[in-house]
Protein backbone atom coordinates (compact mmCIF):
# COMPACT_ATOMS: atom_id res chain seq x y z
CA UNK A 1 0.00 0.00 0.00
CA UNK A 2 0.99 3.47 -0.78
CA UNK A 3 0.80 6.79 1.42
CA UNK A 4 1.34 10.17 0.19
CA UNK A 5 2.35 13.64 1.67
CA UNK A 6 2.12 16.69 0.53
CA UNK A 7 4.60 20.15 1.87
CA UNK A 8 5.18 23.24 0.10
CA UNK A 9 8.16 25.55 -0.14
CA UNK A 10 8.89 28.56 -1.74
CA UNK A 11 12.33 29.21 -3.25
CA UNK A 12 14.31 31.09 -6.06
CA UNK A 13 16.56 29.22 -8.69
CA UNK A 14 18.64 30.37 -11.75
CA UNK A 15 18.62 27.37 -14.30
CA UNK A 16 22.33 27.99 -16.26
CA UNK A 17 24.38 25.03 -16.75
CA UNK A 18 28.09 26.66 -16.76
CA UNK A 19 28.81 24.22 -19.89
CA UNK A 20 26.48 26.13 -22.15
CA UNK A 21 27.08 29.61 -24.21
CA UNK A 22 24.81 32.37 -22.47
CA UNK A 23 22.48 32.10 -25.97
CA UNK A 24 22.46 27.90 -25.49
CA UNK A 25 21.35 28.57 -21.78
CA UNK A 26 18.53 30.58 -22.87
CA UNK A 27 17.26 28.34 -25.46
CA UNK A 28 17.28 25.32 -23.25
CA UNK A 29 15.81 26.70 -19.79
CA UNK A 30 14.06 29.86 -21.22
CA UNK A 31 12.93 32.76 -19.29
CA UNK A 32 14.45 30.27 -16.40
CA UNK A 33 17.64 31.32 -17.07
CA UNK A 34 17.06 34.78 -15.86
CA UNK A 35 20.42 35.36 -14.14
CA UNK A 36 18.98 37.75 -11.67
CA UNK A 37 17.16 34.30 -10.55
CA UNK A 38 12.94 33.49 -10.16
CA UNK A 39 10.92 31.87 -7.79
CA UNK A 40 7.97 29.49 -7.46
CA UNK A 41 5.78 27.66 -4.38
CA UNK A 42 7.11 24.15 -5.30
CA UNK A 43 4.39 21.41 -3.61
CA UNK A 44 6.34 18.06 -3.33
CA UNK A 45 4.45 14.80 -2.89
CA UNK A 46 6.51 12.18 -1.01
CA UNK A 47 5.02 8.64 -1.28
CA UNK A 48 6.04 5.83 0.72
CA UNK A 49 5.02 1.96 0.46
CA UNK A 50 4.39 -0.31 3.47
CA UNK A 51 1.86 -2.33 4.98
CA UNK A 52 -0.85 -0.83 7.72
CA UNK A 53 0.28 -1.81 11.46
CA UNK A 54 -2.32 -4.11 12.36
CA UNK A 55 -2.69 -2.36 15.88
CA UNK A 56 -3.11 1.14 14.48
CA UNK A 57 -4.31 0.56 11.05
CA UNK A 58 -0.60 2.87 10.11
CA UNK A 59 2.14 2.30 7.25
CA UNK A 60 3.96 5.22 9.46
CA UNK A 61 2.72 7.59 12.17
CA UNK A 62 2.95 10.67 9.59
CA UNK A 63 4.26 13.04 12.29
CA UNK A 64 7.51 11.14 11.71
CA UNK A 65 7.35 11.92 8.19
CA UNK A 66 6.34 15.11 8.29
CA UNK A 67 9.59 15.42 11.00
CA UNK A 68 11.91 14.17 8.62
CA UNK A 69 10.56 16.50 5.73
CA UNK A 70 10.45 19.46 8.16
CA UNK A 71 14.23 18.85 8.82
CA UNK A 72 15.84 17.23 6.06
CA UNK A 73 13.86 19.27 2.76
CA UNK A 74 12.02 22.47 4.46
CA UNK A 75 14.37 24.06 7.05
CA UNK A 76 16.73 23.84 3.76
CA UNK A 77 15.03 24.62 0.99
CA UNK A 78 12.15 26.88 2.28
CA UNK A 79 12.36 30.59 1.27
CA UNK A 80 16.33 30.03 -0.26
CA UNK A 81 18.15 30.43 -3.60
CA UNK A 82 18.84 27.03 -4.17
CA UNK A 83 21.93 27.46 -6.44
CA UNK A 84 23.71 29.88 -3.57
CA UNK A 85 22.01 28.29 -0.14
CA UNK A 86 21.80 24.36 -1.27
CA UNK A 87 24.80 23.05 -0.80
CA UNK A 88 23.34 19.77 -3.69
CA UNK A 89 23.22 22.57 -5.84
CA UNK A 90 27.17 23.90 -5.69
CA UNK A 91 27.74 22.15 -9.05
CA UNK A 92 24.08 21.11 -10.74
CA UNK A 93 21.25 23.20 -11.86
CA UNK A 94 18.76 23.34 -9.53
CA UNK A 95 16.11 21.97 -11.93
CA UNK A 96 12.74 20.38 -10.81
CA UNK A 97 14.27 17.39 -12.00
CA UNK A 98 17.69 17.65 -9.95
CA UNK A 99 15.59 18.97 -6.98
CA UNK A 100 13.21 15.79 -6.49
CA UNK A 101 16.39 13.62 -6.82
CA UNK A 102 18.24 15.75 -4.40
CA UNK A 103 14.77 14.96 -1.98
CA UNK A 104 15.17 11.36 -2.45
CA UNK A 105 18.51 11.38 -1.45
CA UNK A 106 18.20 13.26 1.59
CA UNK A 107 15.03 11.41 2.70
CA UNK A 108 15.25 8.15 1.55
CA UNK A 109 17.72 6.45 4.75
CA UNK A 110 15.44 8.12 7.51
CA UNK A 111 12.51 6.45 6.16
CA UNK A 112 13.98 3.38 5.82
CA UNK A 113 15.39 3.62 8.98
CA UNK A 114 11.96 3.88 10.55
CA UNK A 115 11.69 -0.10 9.74
CA UNK A 116 7.55 -0.09 8.49
CA UNK A 117 7.83 1.93 5.06
CA UNK A 118 10.02 2.68 2.37
CA UNK A 119 10.33 5.71 -0.49
CA UNK A 120 8.01 5.34 -3.04
CA UNK A 121 8.69 8.25 -4.93
CA UNK A 122 9.21 11.86 -5.14
CA UNK A 123 6.68 14.49 -6.88
CA UNK A 124 7.87 17.67 -7.57
CA UNK A 125 5.61 20.42 -8.92
CA UNK A 126 7.11 23.47 -9.81
CA UNK A 127 3.65 25.63 -11.59
CA UNK A 128 0.42 23.72 -11.99
CA UNK A 129 1.97 23.15 -15.47
CA UNK A 130 5.00 20.96 -14.71
CA UNK A 131 5.87 17.93 -12.25
CA UNK A 132 8.43 15.35 -12.25
CA UNK A 133 8.62 12.05 -10.55
CA UNK A 134 11.36 10.26 -9.66
CA UNK A 135 11.35 6.68 -8.30
CA UNK A 136 14.84 6.43 -7.49
CA UNK A 137 17.49 4.68 -9.32
CA UNK A 138 19.44 5.72 -12.08
CA UNK B 1 15.44 7.87 -15.07
CA UNK B 2 12.70 10.98 -13.84
CA UNK B 3 9.08 11.20 -15.17
CA UNK B 4 8.49 14.97 -16.11
CA UNK B 5 4.56 15.61 -16.72
CA UNK B 6 3.81 19.13 -18.82
CA UNK B 7 -0.09 20.48 -19.05
CA UNK B 8 -1.22 22.18 -21.78
CA UNK B 9 -4.72 23.53 -22.56
CA UNK B 10 -7.32 23.43 -25.91
CA UNK B 11 -10.92 24.46 -26.14
CA UNK B 12 -13.16 22.77 -27.97
CA UNK B 13 -16.32 21.62 -29.39
CA UNK B 14 -17.79 18.04 -29.66
CA UNK B 15 -20.94 16.00 -30.11
CA UNK B 16 -21.02 12.35 -29.02
CA UNK B 17 -23.14 10.53 -31.14
CA UNK B 18 -22.35 6.99 -32.37
CA UNK B 19 -23.73 6.19 -36.09
CA UNK B 20 -24.05 2.84 -35.61
CA UNK B 21 -27.11 3.44 -32.55
CA UNK B 22 -30.33 4.82 -33.29
CA UNK B 23 -31.83 8.40 -31.84
CA UNK B 24 -32.99 7.04 -28.52
CA UNK B 25 -30.02 4.67 -27.79
CA UNK B 26 -27.31 7.60 -28.53
CA UNK B 27 -29.25 10.18 -25.76
CA UNK B 28 -29.48 6.93 -23.45
CA UNK B 29 -25.79 5.90 -23.65
CA UNK B 30 -24.65 10.14 -24.28
CA UNK B 31 -26.91 12.37 -21.92
CA UNK B 32 -26.63 16.03 -23.03
CA UNK B 33 -23.47 15.22 -24.64
CA UNK B 34 -25.87 13.48 -27.35
CA UNK B 35 -27.06 17.92 -28.10
CA UNK B 36 -27.26 17.99 -31.78
CA UNK B 37 -25.78 21.43 -31.71
CA UNK B 38 -22.54 20.10 -29.76
CA UNK B 39 -20.79 21.55 -26.86
CA UNK B 40 -17.66 22.48 -25.69
CA UNK B 41 -15.33 21.46 -22.95
CA UNK B 42 -11.43 23.83 -21.73
CA UNK B 43 -9.73 20.46 -22.66
CA UNK B 44 -6.32 19.56 -20.36
CA UNK B 45 -3.68 17.88 -21.81
CA UNK B 46 -0.77 16.02 -19.64
CA UNK B 47 2.08 14.78 -21.40
CA UNK B 48 4.31 12.59 -18.93
CA UNK B 49 7.87 11.67 -21.07
CA UNK B 50 11.02 9.26 -19.00
CA UNK B 51 14.21 9.67 -19.29
CA UNK B 52 17.27 10.20 -17.59
CA UNK B 53 18.82 13.20 -16.74
CA UNK B 54 20.97 15.50 -18.57
CA UNK B 55 24.47 16.01 -17.02
CA UNK B 56 24.84 19.46 -18.21
CA UNK B 57 21.66 20.92 -18.19
CA UNK B 58 20.34 19.23 -15.54
CA UNK B 59 16.86 18.07 -17.51
CA UNK B 60 15.50 15.07 -18.31
CA UNK B 61 13.65 16.91 -21.64
CA UNK B 62 13.99 19.79 -23.81
CA UNK B 63 10.52 21.70 -22.68
CA UNK B 64 11.36 24.31 -25.56
CA UNK B 65 10.91 21.13 -27.72
CA UNK B 66 8.13 19.21 -25.87
CA UNK B 67 6.16 22.47 -25.72
CA UNK B 68 6.94 23.13 -29.92
CA UNK B 69 6.11 19.26 -30.69
CA UNK B 70 2.47 19.62 -28.23
CA UNK B 71 1.68 23.23 -30.29
CA UNK B 72 2.23 22.03 -33.36
CA UNK B 73 0.30 18.41 -33.18
CA UNK B 74 -1.85 19.12 -30.47
CA UNK B 75 -3.12 22.62 -28.73
CA UNK B 76 -2.35 24.17 -32.72
CA UNK B 77 -4.65 21.41 -34.65
CA UNK B 78 -7.54 21.29 -31.99
CA UNK B 79 -7.73 24.92 -30.14
CA UNK B 80 -11.12 26.23 -31.19
CA UNK B 81 -12.43 23.20 -33.45
CA UNK B 82 -15.16 21.61 -33.72
CA UNK B 83 -13.75 17.99 -33.14
CA UNK B 84 -16.22 16.09 -35.20
CA UNK B 85 -16.53 18.26 -37.99
CA UNK B 86 -12.88 19.72 -38.06
CA UNK B 87 -10.70 16.66 -36.89
CA UNK B 88 -10.45 14.05 -39.68
CA UNK B 89 -10.08 11.14 -37.09
CA UNK B 90 -13.27 12.03 -35.66
CA UNK B 91 -15.17 11.96 -38.71
CA UNK B 92 -15.84 8.52 -38.30
CA UNK B 93 -15.46 7.60 -34.23
CA UNK B 94 -17.10 9.40 -31.79
CA UNK B 95 -14.63 11.76 -30.00
CA UNK B 96 -15.11 10.83 -26.55
CA UNK B 97 -12.35 11.63 -24.35
CA UNK B 98 -11.29 7.97 -24.91
CA UNK B 99 -10.98 8.74 -28.22
CA UNK B 100 -9.58 11.91 -27.95
CA UNK B 101 -6.60 10.82 -26.15
CA UNK B 102 -6.10 8.14 -28.52
CA UNK B 103 -5.81 10.47 -31.16
CA UNK B 104 -3.36 12.68 -29.08
CA UNK B 105 -1.25 9.79 -28.39
CA UNK B 106 -1.38 8.47 -32.14
CA UNK B 107 -0.26 12.22 -33.38
CA UNK B 108 2.33 12.48 -30.67
CA UNK B 109 3.94 9.07 -31.38
CA UNK B 110 4.21 10.03 -35.30
CA UNK B 111 5.70 13.02 -34.61
CA UNK B 112 8.03 11.90 -31.96
CA UNK B 113 11.17 10.45 -33.63
CA UNK B 114 11.33 13.86 -35.20
CA UNK B 115 11.75 16.44 -32.52
CA UNK B 116 13.44 13.62 -30.20
CA UNK B 117 15.26 11.58 -32.85
CA UNK B 118 17.17 9.53 -30.28
CA UNK B 119 14.18 8.16 -28.90
CA UNK B 120 15.20 9.90 -25.23
CA UNK B 121 13.12 10.90 -23.65
CA UNK B 122 10.49 8.02 -24.24
CA UNK B 123 6.62 9.00 -24.29
CA UNK B 124 5.35 7.35 -21.29
CA UNK B 125 1.31 8.33 -20.96
CA UNK B 126 -1.00 10.57 -21.66
CA UNK B 127 -3.83 12.19 -19.38
CA UNK B 128 -6.71 14.40 -20.74
CA UNK B 129 -9.05 16.11 -18.19
CA UNK B 130 -12.69 16.93 -19.98
CA UNK B 131 -13.36 18.28 -16.87
CA UNK B 132 -12.35 18.33 -13.56
CA UNK B 133 -14.18 15.30 -13.52
CA UNK B 134 -13.75 13.52 -16.55
CA UNK B 135 -10.06 12.17 -17.04
CA UNK B 136 -8.61 9.65 -19.39
CA UNK B 137 -5.62 8.10 -19.35
CA UNK B 138 -3.11 5.80 -21.77
CA UNK B 139 0.35 4.72 -21.33
CA UNK B 140 2.58 2.43 -22.81
CA UNK B 141 0.64 1.80 -26.28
Amino acid sequence: MIISKKVEFSASHICRAPGLSDAENERVYGAAANPLSHGHNYIVEVAIEGEPDPVTGMILDLKLLKNVLEERVLSVYDHRLLNREVPSFGNLVPTVENIAIDIWRRIERHIDATGRARLYSVRVHETSELFVEYRGGA
Amino acid sequence: MVYVSRKYGFSATHRLHAAGLSDAENRAVYGKCNNPFGHGHNYEVEITVAGPVDAVTGRAVDLAALDALAAREVTGPLRYRNLNEEVEAFRTIVPTTENLTFEVDRRLRAAWAGEFPAGVPRLEKIRIWETERNICEVSGL
